[in-house]
Parts: structure tokens; sequence; C-alpha cells
């Protein structure tokens, strides 16, 4: 190879500083996934297979992911909604309304969980409401939903509000003196230019809510093959020190994330390549 | 000639005013309900029985040990993953290397990785029946379901925070101040001090700022790797959950409410250094 491995540099500190991160990345975050992935292959694919392809698991997978990808969904909508909505217009209120969009951030998942829960519980002050109309959120997938929503609602924010800011209103100002209106001018110029942004935004969103635990277990209730989620379901395999099966279940949740993930980041390129903007 | 002064233009560029009514009506409406809602009722549930009941629950022996073990396990490690994330931004914009852009993609991977996935991960490397483990058992040092554990959990949830608000932040700065540092005779640690950290202390105080909010209410990596032991293991997520789980309404309500509080504060502080240092903090929104 005739590129070096580290370029020369007259900058100092480079052992020191190279010795710190890959010690630290290595003990806190690789070698415990390794072990994890260690532990999978200590009884291979059918092992796992076997112990994924049972019922509950199969209903726990399929609820999580679903969920999570209807949550992104809204959360895609609303996000780019509120990104415009901050950017674009001036309004009393606007520096508030943009800093609580961080508050799911910043607020302990425990805590939006019983807070929900206490919201939309039956006997809560919209769960009430709800449940005079017959409509049953909390305790039941609506409650999940909702939770799920909750946790990832910065994440298209705060990747769109940045691209919107850098929009040239000479772009739309063109748009219009040729014809356009305003909603096709919305659709055509404006909606492209958003597309890689929100969509890093949905999938950081999505990969939020697939592993989301604290916000749902309050508001779920639980129940297997109806409301039970599949990072509950490894936590129940632990507390019956049943490793193998939490494991295995581990193995798969992180398989299928990193499969959309990757789906994710190829729409990316191929959007960013049709489009043609960066 | 008083009816043609009236007529407002409205510019091309621009949605009409019905619209855009429509759409911060929207705006305000959803976060209303998704965000403010759950605000009001942490506060409304803690105070439900008065503000005796509520400050007397604090009080509570378990409420107070929980409140030290958050504090001790914060105190740990954020000062840790901040000084990781100071070596990774370094190593990472100072040099040249190849395998630069994997790397990152390793340290961000903690994003992808579910919070109870993590914790199942550092009980299988530490746990009693793991081969590392096993013996620091033996040994007389566990991890799981201890102090080192939870520690363990919360660096891996809250490890590319800091690392990620510095490194675009450095990327942005380039090398020159610091090259020109040294060819004066400045040593590596002065460039350091004296160069480097008062060019990023703001992107360095945001990413602790973030990482410290995360880092005390982590609830699902701690909840597997704690044991949730009453009085030893219990962190203040925990404990907020077995007093809701026993109908202790005020008492979850008001632990929960000292960490909301927490949180508006750590966003008040974050919004300030947005509105103050946004030269600094610029390149963190490329």
């Amino acid at each position: 190879m005739g590129r070096p491995l580290v370029h020369r540099s007259p900058m100092p500190g480079l052992g020191l500083s190279m010795g710190i991160t890959l010690t630290m990345l290595s003990l806190v975050v690789l070698l415990p996934i390794g072990a994890l992935l260690l532990k999978g292959a200590s009884y291979g694919i059918e092992g796992i297979w076997e112990t994924v392809n049972r019922e509950r698991v199969w209903a726990a997978l399929f609820l999580s992911f679903r969920l999570s990808l209807f949550a992104a969904v809204f959360n895609l909508i609303f996000g780019v909604l509120l990104a415009w909505v901050l950017v674009r217009y001036r309004f009393p209120g606007r520096r508030i309304l943009d800093a609580s969009v961080d508050l799911p951030f910043a607020l302990p998942t425990a805590v939006a969980g019983i807070a929900l829960t206490a919201l939309y519980a039956p006997n809560g002050a919209f769960g009430s409401l709800a449940a005079s109309i017959g409509w049953k959120i909390a305790y039941s997938q609506w409650g999940i939903l909702l939770a799920l929503v909750f946790v990832g609602l910065p994440f298209v924010t705060r990747t769109v509000q940045p691209v919107v800011e850098e929009i040239e209103r000479e772009v739309e100002e063109a748009s219009a003196t040729l014809g356009a209106t305003r909603l096709h001018t919305l659709r055509h110029v404006i909606a492209p230019m958003l597309a890689p942004a929100a969509l890093t935004g949905f999938a950081l969103a999505l990969a939020r809510a697939v592993g989301e635990y604290g916000s749902v277990i309050f508001i779920a209730g639980n129940i297997p093959l109806v409301t039970e989620i599949a990072p509950l379901l490894i936590v129940i395999q632990l507390e019956e020190f049943n490793y193998d099966a939490a494991a295995a279940i581990g193995i798969a949740m992180l398989l299928i994330s990193f499969a959309m993930l990757l789906v994710i980041n190829l729409i990316q390129v191929w959007s960013r390549r049709r489009i043609g903007y960066v | 000639m008083s009816d043609i002064a009236q007529v407002r233009f409205r510019s091309a560029t621009e949605e009409t005013p019905l619209a855009r009514r429509a759409l911060i009506a929207v705006a305000v409406l959803g976060l209303g309900i998704l965000v403010a809602a759950p605000l009001i009722v942490v506060f409304a549930e803690a105070l439900a029985q008065g503000w005796a009941a509520a400050v007397a629950s604090l009080g509570n022996r378990d409420a107070l040990s929980a409140i030290r073990l958050t504090l001790t396990i914060a105190g740990i490690s954020v000062p840790l993953t901040a000084g990781f994330g100071i070596a990774a931004a370094w190593f990472i914009t100072k040099f040249d290397f190849r395998g630069k852009a994997f790397l990152i993609t390793l340290i961000d991977l903690p994003f992808s990785v579910s919070p109870v996935v993590a914790g199942l991960c550092i009980v299988l490397m530490f746990g009693t029946n793991s081969l590392v483990g096993g013996w620091l058992v033996a040994s007389g040092y566990p991890i799981v379901f201890a102090l080192p554990g939870i520690v363990l959990a919360t660096m891996f949830v809250t490890f590319p925070f800091v690392a990620r608000e510095l490194i675009p932040v450095m990327i942005e700065q380039g090398r020159a101040e610091e090259e020109a540092a040294l060819t004066l005779g400045a040593s590596g640690w002065r460039v350091f001090w004296t160069v480097t950290l008062p060019n990023i202390r703001w992107a360095l105080l945001y990413g602790v700022l973030l990482c410290n909010a995360r880092a005390m209410g982590e609830f699902g990596a701690v909840a597997v790797v704690s044991g949730k032991i009453r009085g030893q293991t219990a962190t203040m997520p925990i404990t907020i959950e077995m007093f809701y789980n026993e109908y202790l309404s005020v008492a979850a309500f008001s632990l929960a409410a000292v960490l909301t509080l927490l949180a508006l504060v750590t966003l008040l502080l974050k919004t300030a250094l947005e509105i103050r240092h946004a030269d600094q903090l610029a390149a963190l929104h490329p």
C-alpha cells in the first residue's frame, strides 16, 4: 500500500488521543457488542431462529417495527411542517415553541412514560375525553404509538430546520415568475430540497422508536401478543435469567434495525443522485 | 384612491394568510398536546396533595438514596464521556488516517442500538456467567448489579454526545491556529489549553449538557444492568418506576418533577447558548 495508515503531522498528541479513543471505544461499546455477537455465534443461526420463531417473539418484533414505522411517518410529516413554521413565520411565542421541540430529548423517558399515562389513562385529562367516544388510548397500541411519536418528535425538525434556513428565495421567485402556483412550487421545488434531510431525520426517529423502552412500558399495558414490545421481551427473558433467549432476540433486533438503516441510506443516496442536491 | 392604497399584495414566495395561520395553529396545537400537556401533568400530579406532601416524599430514604446515586453516576460518567469526546475529536480532526469514516460510524453506533440491548451486551460481557465477569466477581469486583455496571451502561448510551458536537466545530476551525502556536514554540498541552479549548468551550458545554441530561435520565439500559436493588442500585428513573408501580403517585411524580426541572434548565441553558454563541455553534447545523 502506498498510502500510510496515519499521515505524518506536526500536531502533538497522536498517541494519547488515539489511545484514549480506541481504548474507551473498545471497552464501552465494541467489546460489549462483541460479547452479544459471540453469544449469538455460539449457538448459531439455527439456535437464534429457534428462539425467535415463536408466536410471542414474532408478535413483539412485528409490533415494535410496525408502530415505530407509523410513528416515524407521523414525525416526518409533522416535523417538516414544524421546521417550516419555525423558520418561515414570525409569531409571538416562536422561541418557546422552538425550544420546546427539544423537550423529548431532555426529558427522561420514564418521566415521559408516567406523564403520558396519567394524561391518557381512562381517568386522565385526555383519556377520559377519548373514553367518552369509546376510544381507548393508554393500555392499547394507540398508547404505544403516542409514546413513540413523543420520543421521536425532535429528529426530523432538527435535521430539516437548517435546510429550510438555507433555501434561497430566488429559487422560489423563479418558480413563481414561471407561472407556478405556490402549492406547485412547494411540491416540485421545495420538497425535493428537503427530502434528503427529512429522510435522515426519519431514519433517526425510526431507530430511536424501535429501541425505545422507558416511555412505552408504562403506557402499553404489556399484554403478550397484543401490546408487548420487543425490548420488553428481552427484559423479561433477562429477569428469568434466560440469557440465551435474550441474546437471540437482541441480535434479531440489531439485524433488523441495521437492515432498515441500510435501506434508508440507499434511498437517501438514490434521492440525492436523482435530485442532484447535496 | 384610498381603495388602491388598501390593497395588500402578497409576495409570490409566501403562503396565503389563511394557510399560514392554519399551519401555525397545527404546530402550536400539536406541540401543546404532545409536549406541553405532559409537562404540566408532571407538576400537577406531584402537587396533587399540596407542596408539603411533595417535599416530604422527596425526603423519603429511597428517594434520597436514588438522588445520591444518580448524581454519583452522572459525576463519574459525564467527565469520562467528555474526556473521550475531546480525545476522539482531536484524533479525528487533527490527523489524517485511513478508516476515519468507519471510526465515526463506530462512535455513532450507540445511537442505533436499543438501550435495552446495550444493557444486555454489558450483562453478557461482565455478568457472573461470563468469563471476565466471573473472574471479576470472584476477586470481589462485581460489575453487573453494581455501580460500575450502571456507569458503563450510562456511558454506552451517552457515548457519542460530546464527540458529535465537537467534531464539526473542530473541522470548521481547522488546524491553522494550533500550527501557528506550535511554530511559536508552545508545547502540545499549552496549545490545547490556550488555543483549542477556548475555541471549542461552548460546543463542549453544549455537548456536556445534553450528555448530562441523558445520563441522569437513562432508564432502559440501567434497568437491565442495575438489578433494581432498592437503596443500592436504584437510580432516580428506576425509583420513579418503583414508586409508580406501588401506586405512590405523589412520590413518583415529585421525583419526576425534579428530573423535569433539570430537563427544563438544560433546555434553557441550551437555548441561551444557541442565541449567545451562535457563531461558534454554527458548524453544528451544517
